[in-house]
């Protein structure tokens, strides 16, 4: 009994040991790999470069314009190879903190280039620091680097302009008889007709609460004009008393009570939301000018994509912005990973992304989005009718909101911000009691 | 073999995987827990100690006390709604015998056989105000009102009902079991005595079936407290807060806000009162039993 024991223990310690040698054999593999990717003659080895980005669509928009440029890269460099891992919205958001906490980041990452985001890790130190000098030919319109830098240091590239907007379509309004709306009072008497008609005037995200956040944030330019950083001051400050952001609230409200969105708006997410227009049930639609592509859209039905215009957010009567003043900034762009394994390769791969004759052209012709770089050398007079509109709106902008507010501050302020605007909207508090509450959020 | 067991070493080499598997996959991360909870760990970066502020926050804070009464209707959403009906159809189930019972079994369980991801959607579906099958069906009877029903104010009811549903099967799956052992012979005397069908569910299964209640119920208040993906999918919380639950507010102040430390904070709170809550129900169980 005891030999038979003692040599079943002997079994189990021998495997256990086994298995510990092999782990062993196989992190000194890992260990060789990475060492021989950090020397400069590797040139041979396959070097991997991880990709995280927030584009879960590979077949269409600028989830496919990276495909196409990662495969483009991989073949001109056959010793690379590009791994990509694709989550949306705010799953990826979710992820990339997960990583963060973990400090175990892919190499090259899809970020956004405002405060509530990019500011713990650039402080954290996750972001390696690239070189301005590098992208002095790459044609950023101004400021476009700005929200991608911290102290004069530069941590990330723009990828895009987003511009906001109300898409409608036009059969309905022509079939109606109905006009572009001038003013806001104007949109919302026609939110009241566009009822009548059985129809949902404005098809709003309201679950993901931040294009709420933004459509303060644009009756804010429209009711104060180019009001330069006030709101991140008034963050900053703690101190929302100015009565812009009242009369903006309760613009908001109204319009809410006027029934301008569609029922149940705060539990519609973005696929819905957006499915409501492109199904032609709502007349308009708001959201931003990286939604474009719904022109060409094959999974559109072809009545509603060949229909499509665009206006921005119309004047608020007393307001002193004119309709110019947009609501606009340059948000998502890539960053790389300090501690990647492959820094070099990786910056070496989004030098090459950025370049403007490859995302910035492919972006435009497209008609996905436009690039935070000029793109006006790629025109060609082929482009869709919100294309055209969105450049428009961006060419006659006499300012830009930059960053909206609930990524000015920090991303504690950001959550509740977004909770707040949707509270707001749903009248579960009243404009006095947000404005408060915001002021509470930024201590 | 006596010997052997009396070897000390032979003892510990026995124990010591289990010791480990505790100490480092339940005790460290609740101690790590708790010392992250007393700073004010972004989740990044650096953890500054700040004693007992993420408690007092914590205790003035309106979302938090509202998780924690949603999570309590939920628990007695389980308690006074779905385990009654869990029981009876168990008991009906038993009763069907042959084929019928097969079936219905099967159907019962399916919801929890479905990915909860897939559930949440189909009820956002079934939910949505503008093309939702909920509202077609009311309009059907006359109702041309579309009613918002994860809109404000109902929307806690609508998510309860979907846990109900959701968690049904499982409830009425052990139930059943229990039903099952159950020694057929006390029926049939209480047939033989003149007991009706009633008689014999609150005189016989009822009382047999005590120790099975009384785990269902504790594990229906502890799926209650930690309830977080169909919320998290369906709602997130949302309109407002209005259907935060405990393990949802925690996630969001960890990885949205970055408030790594304070939803330590919740979740060092969350521990003590799922523990708190087993030991008053184990302390309720075992004097019913002596009475």
């Amino acid at each position: 009994m005891k030999k038979k024991l003692l040599s079943a223990l002997i079994m189990v310690m021998l495997s256990i040991s086994l298995v510990a040698c092999g782990g062993n054999q196989m992190n000194s593999d890992s260990d060789s790999t990475q060492s021989q990717t950090d020397n400069e003659n590797a040139s041979e080895e396959i070097i991997t470069i991880h990709v995280f980005t927030g584009l879960a669509d590979r077949k269409t928009g600028t989830g496919l314009i990276e495909e196409i440029l990662f495969e483009q890269y991989m073949k001109e460099n056959p010793n690379i190879k590009i791994e990509v891992e694709a989550l949306d919205g705010e799953t990826y958001k979710t992820k990339f903190k997960a990583y963060a906490t973990s400090s175990e980041m892919p190499d090259l990452l899809g970020v956004w280039g405002q405060p509530a985001f990019i500011n713990e890790i650039i402080d954290a130190g996750l972001l390696a620091e690239l070189n301005p000098e590098d992208y002095k030919d790459y044609g950023f319109v101004k400021g476009a680097l700005d929200g991608f830098s911290k102290d004069g240091k530069l941590y990330g590239l723009p990828r895009s302009t987003d511009i906001m907007g109300f898409y409608y379509n036009k059969a309905i309004f022509e079939e109606n008889g109905w006009e572009v709306p001038k003013t806001y009072n104007e949109l919302i008497e026609l939110a009241g007709k566009i009822r009548e008609a059985g129809l949902i005037p404005v098809s709003m995200d309201g679950a993901d609460k931040w294009p709420l956040a933004i459509y303060l944030n644009d009756l804010i330019a429209k009711i104060d004009g180019d009001n330069g950083d006030k709101i991140s001051q008034s963050i900053a400050n703690g101190d929302f008393s100015d009565p812009t952001y009242k009369k903006a609230a309760e613009l908001l409200r109204k319009s809410v009570e006027a029934g301008l969105f569609q029922n149940g708006f705060e539990t519609t997410d973005y696929a819905t939301a957006f499915n409501l227009f492109a199904n032609g049930q709502a007349a308009m639609y708001y959201m931003g000018n990286w939604e474009m592509s719904i022109a060409t859209n094959p999974d559109v039905l072809p009545e509603i994509r060949e229909n499509i215009g665009v206006f921005a957010m119309p004047e608020v009567e007393g307001g002193k912005g004119k309709v110019t003043d947009i609501a606009a900034w340059n948000g998502v762009g890539y960053s790389i990973s300090a501690n990647s394994p492959v820094k070099e390769e990786a910056i070496k791969l989004l030098n090459y992304m950025m370049k403007p004759e490859n995302l910035s052209k492919l972006t435009w012709q497209n008609g996905v989005g436009m690039s935070a770089q000029d793109y006006s050398g790629y025109l060609t007079g082929d482009e869709t009718v919100p294309q055209k509109i969105f450049t428009n709106i961006l060419m006659e902008a006499t300012s830009i909101t930059g960053t909206p507010i609930n990524d000015l501050g920090t991303s504690a302020f950001k959550t509740v911000c977004e909770d707040l605007c949707q509270e707001l909207a749903i009248g579960a508090i009243t404009p006095e009691e947000f404005i408060q509450k915001l002021e509470e959020a930024t201590k | 073999m006596k010997k052997l067991y009396s070897n000390k070493w032979i003892i510990l080499s026995l124990v010591i995987p289990g010791i480990i598997t505790f100490v480092f996959a339940i005790l460290t991360p609740i101690l790590l827990s708790l010392y992250y909870s007393l700073t004010d760990f972004a989740g990044i970066g650096k953890a500054n100690f700040i004693g007992f502020e993420n408690y007092k926050n914590l205790i003035k804070d309106k979302v938090f006390w509202v998780s924690l009464r949603n999570s309590l209707f939920l628990a007695l959403g389980f308690i006074f709604i779905q385990h009654p009906i869990a029981i009876i159809t168990a008991a009906i189930l038993d009763k069907l015998q042959g084929k019928a019972e097969g079936f219905f079994r099967t159907i019962y369980f399916i919801p929890n056989v479905i990915s909860v991801a897939i559930i949440a959607y189909l009820w956002k579906f079934i939910y949505n105000p503008n093309f939702g099958l909920l509202n077609n069906i009311l309009k059907l009877f006359g109702y041309t009102n579309e009613i918002n029903w994860l809109g404000k104010g109902m929307a806690i009811w609508s998510v309860i009902i979907v846990l109900i549903w959701h968690g049904f099967g499982w409830g009425m799956l052990i139930y059943y079991a229990g039903i099952k052992n159950i020694n057929p012979i006390l029926y049939e005397v209480a047939a033989i005595d003149g007991a009706d069908a009633k008689t014999t569910f609150l005189k016989i299964t009822l009382p047999l079936m005590k120790p099975v209640i009384q785990v269902n119920v504790t594990l229906a208040i502890i799926a209650a407290l930690k309830q977080m993906e169909t919320v998290y999918l369906l709602t997130n919380g949302g309109p407002g807060n209005e259907t935060q639950f405990l393990a949802n507010y925690l996630y969001k102040q960890a990885f949205n806000s970055f408030k790594y430390g304070y939803g330590n904070a919740i979740s060092v709170v969350f521990i003590i009162i799922c523990l708190a809550s087993t030991i008053i129900l184990n302390k309720i169980f075992s004097e019913k039993e002596y009475a």
